[in-house]
């Protein structure tokens, strides 16, 4: 586990002295699991903002999008509205399995389930929620993809 | 106060309006009224020294089903059933639950946001999930449902079975 | 108290931990110069459908769905269907399984309060006072893992009892995090009563007596903190709260103040209820059979959640799927406590005076609106939220 992490961490050193992506976060309907990880990525134990990921309010300044929730019929069209917003390249982190599938409100009246039926997603991260190491890895993967 | 004492408290400030009374766990007390009692059954419970508290009024949808005789499958009778509203009061460990009965065609009864003011949300979700209009309700503006969901379509109702199995859908 | 729409718009984001963490919902509030006149509130980006969905689910199907309801107080929602659904089959889970139960809600208690303690913090501007808590609360997070296999929606409850026992290591690992914590705890204690800015925002705002309190009907530690009396482990002691009581913490004065206190003694008072269920654990099973298909009945479950009571009302109809299932989450019933507290107050004051209740983001949505019938500025929440810290500079 401790190299597993360290590993990670040389990963999000390198990949932040390349870039220093600009993080908006939004939440379509989520339990709010999802959302405290995601918190919990910028306090002491993981502090993800010495890697130059700072996560801020505005779409405009924005180069990935970190979505949780299964997409409330309410919250789909200022969804669509914070993607439309942000400049180009922009890219989409689905954190959680209900911007998978819908998770556990897969079928419930008032979802959509997977975000990319709205929005275009470029990395899924599964779990229930998913660990701060893996949010932190979902989003490194994306940043590897962009050097290539 | 003592769970059985309070439950008997509760029954003898309701004692004018009850229509059937029983004790479906030792701890709680259900009592039917009729509709139009309801704010004087509230009162009843709020005067001098406050009954507890209303911790929530659910909303009921007492389907009636036929089932087939021979794939035992039910499906909705719809000659039958009626709404019912659940108003529940706590009190220490004990639940006085006031049960008032709406049939579908009429389904409405006073809101009681006069006499406690905190109910408006309560009293909006089981307007909007279950199709109740509550007389005098000072905001009946949407609470949980989107802007674009069709009126008169009820969620919570037995006979919605999804957006898209709905005529007005 | 008028609850009556106003006509123009300010919407507000509540951002309730960081700026650029945006709750979705609405509360309006009407303002006049600075002080607030109105207040309503309009739910529904979080709304999923979950009492529909849970009638076409399987009785046990629910348990995962309910525990979904809400992130952060995820196994007193579990709880409290568990126990319902064991109610309406008849049976009771077996003492080690109840007291599991409720050294599991005890230990989520203790996260639930250090995140708000972090939250709360932040709106009133204190971010050290935010890092460190949630630095702290990492401590219960890795017990909460090391036992239940997750940080966060942690499952231990299956129907009849639990999946999960507790070692002696791990018992011990558990004392030495409630040690640390307490110590750590005792020093938020202080920051809190001392702190001259704290203080500033807190003393004396946001009260509502006792009266007041039992007429909106509040709950939970927003009601403790006005000297009621009323705690659901206390009036109608659930899972191991019969053999493991709580002693119920009060504060007369009522303000905003009064309510850091109330949910920082609180866990003092939970991290001693932990060190005394591992040290008087009863033997036995886990777990006690529960029919797939449940006997028809009506039950009422109430659970004390970190927030306040948690109400669930559960129908069975003798099938393997419920009826019908109400979940009267506790954030619904304090609205009403911090739209009228709120009126009369600075809007300076707003940021605090919501998250003074504690407010559970998914278990009720929600944005805050402003309402300028001045003029038509908007102000999103983080202005709103640094309006009120140079307001008190």
């Amino acid at each position: 586990m401790e190299n597993m992490m360290q590993g990670v961490m040389v990963k999000v050193k390198t990949w932040a002295r390349v870039n220093s992506p600009w993080a908006i976060h939004y939440n379509s309907g989520s339990c709010n699991g999802c959302d405290i990880e995601i918190l919990a990525t910028l306090t002491p134990r993981y502090d993800v903002e010495r890697f130059g990921i700072k996560l801020q309010g505005s779409p405009r300044h924005a180069d990935v999008l970190i979505c949780t929730g299964p997409v409330t019929l309410q919250s789909r069209d200022r969804l669509v509205r914070i993607y439309n917003q942000m400049p180009e390249p922009k890219f989409v982190v689905a954190v959680g399995s209900c911007g998978l599938s819908g998770g556990v409100f897969q079928g419930c009246y008032n979802v959509v389930g997977d975000i990319s039926e709205v929005i275009p997603v470029n990395v899924y991260v599964p779990g229930c929620p998913p660990r701060p190491e893996a949010i932190i890895h979902g989003v490194v993967e994306l940043l590897k993809s962009l050097q290539n | 106060m003592d769970t059985e004492k309070a439950l008997q408290l509760a029954e003898s400030r309701l004692k004018d309006f009850i229509v059937s009374a029983n004790r479906p766990e030792e701890n709680r007390l259900d009592v039917v009224i009729n509709r139009k009692d309801l704010k004087a059954a509230v009162s009843a419970l709020l005067e001098e020294k406050q009954w507890g508290y209303l911790s929530a009024i659910t909303g009921l949808d007492n389907a009636a089903w036929k089932v087939d005789e021979t794939s035992k499958e039910r499906s909705l009778d719809p000659d039958g059933g009626s709404l019912e509203l659940l108003y529940q009061f706590c009190y220490g460990a004990a639940v006085t639950t006031l049960r008032v009965s709406l049939p579908y065609d009429d389904a409405k009864v006073d809101s009681i946001c006069d006499l406690i003011s905190s109910v408006t949300l309560y009293e909006r979700e089981a307007a909007e999930l279950l199709g109740i209009e509550f007389i005098g309700a000072p905001n009946t503006d949407r609470l949980v449902l989107p802007d674009n969901w069709p009126d008169g379509v009820y969620p919570l109702r037995k006979s919605f079975t999804g957006l898209e199995n709905t005529a007005k859908g | 108290m008028d609850f009556n729409t106003a006509p123009e718009k300010f919407i507000v984001p509540i951002g309730p931990q960081h700026p650029a963490l945006k709750e979705p919902g609405h509360f309006e509030f009407t303002v006049e110069g600075e002080i607030v006149t109105n207040a309503t509130a309009r739910l529904g980006f979080v709304h999923r459908g979950m009492e529909k969905g849970a009638e076409e689910r399987t009785w046990i199907q629910d348990l995962y769905l309910m525990e979904r309801v809400c992130g952060i107080c995820s196994h007193v929602h579990a709880l409290a269907f568990s126990l319902g659904a064991e109610k309406l089959a008849g049976v009771q889970a077996p003492p080690r399984a109840q007291a599991i139960r409720e050294m599991v809600a005890e230990l989520e208690r203790i996260h639930s309060h250090l995140l708000w303690l972090g939250v709360a913090a932040h709106e009133g501007g204190f971010d050290t006072l935010f890092m460190y808590s949630w630095r702290d609360r990492e401590t219960v997070m890795d017990l909460l893992e090391t036992i239940s296999g997750n940080r966060v929606n942690y499952s231990v409850n299956v129907l009849g009892g639990v999946k999960i026992d507790i070692s002696d290591q791990q018992a011990d690992e558990i004392r030495k995090g409630m040690d640390f914590l307490e110590e750590r705890t005792k020093h938020y204690l202080k920051v809190v009563t001392e702190d001259e800015t704290f203080l500033g925002r807190t003393r004396n705002i946001g009260v509502m007596d006792s009266e007041l309190a039992v007429k909106l009907g509040a709950i939970g530690p927003t009601a403790r903190a006005s000297g009621l009396k009323r705690d659901v482990r206390y009036d109608a002691p659930y899972a191991g709260y019969g053999d493991f009581p709580v002693k119920v913490i009060t504060n007369k004065k009522g303000d905003l103040e009064a309510r850091f206190v109330v949910r920082i003694e609180e866990l003092f008072e939970s991290y001693r209820l932990v060190r005394e269920i591992l040290d008087k654990m009863p033997a036995g099973d886990l777990t006690v059979k529960v029919p797939r298909r449940i006997p028809e009945g009506e039950v009422i479950s109430r659970v004390e959640a970190p927030r306040g009571e948690l109400l669930y009302f559960m129908k069975s109809n003798g099938s393997d799927k419920p009826e019908r299932i109400k979940v009267r989450t506790p954030s619904l019933c304090n609205w009403a406590s911090v739209l009228v507290t709120a009126i009369g107050h600075n809007l300076a004051d707003m940021p605090m005076i919501l998250a003074g209740i504690d407010p559970c983001f998914s278990c009720n949505d929600r944005i805050v609106t402003v309402n300028r019938n001045v003029d038509s500025s908007q102000m999103d929440w983080e202005d709103l939220r640094r309006y009120g810290i140079e307001y008190y500079k």
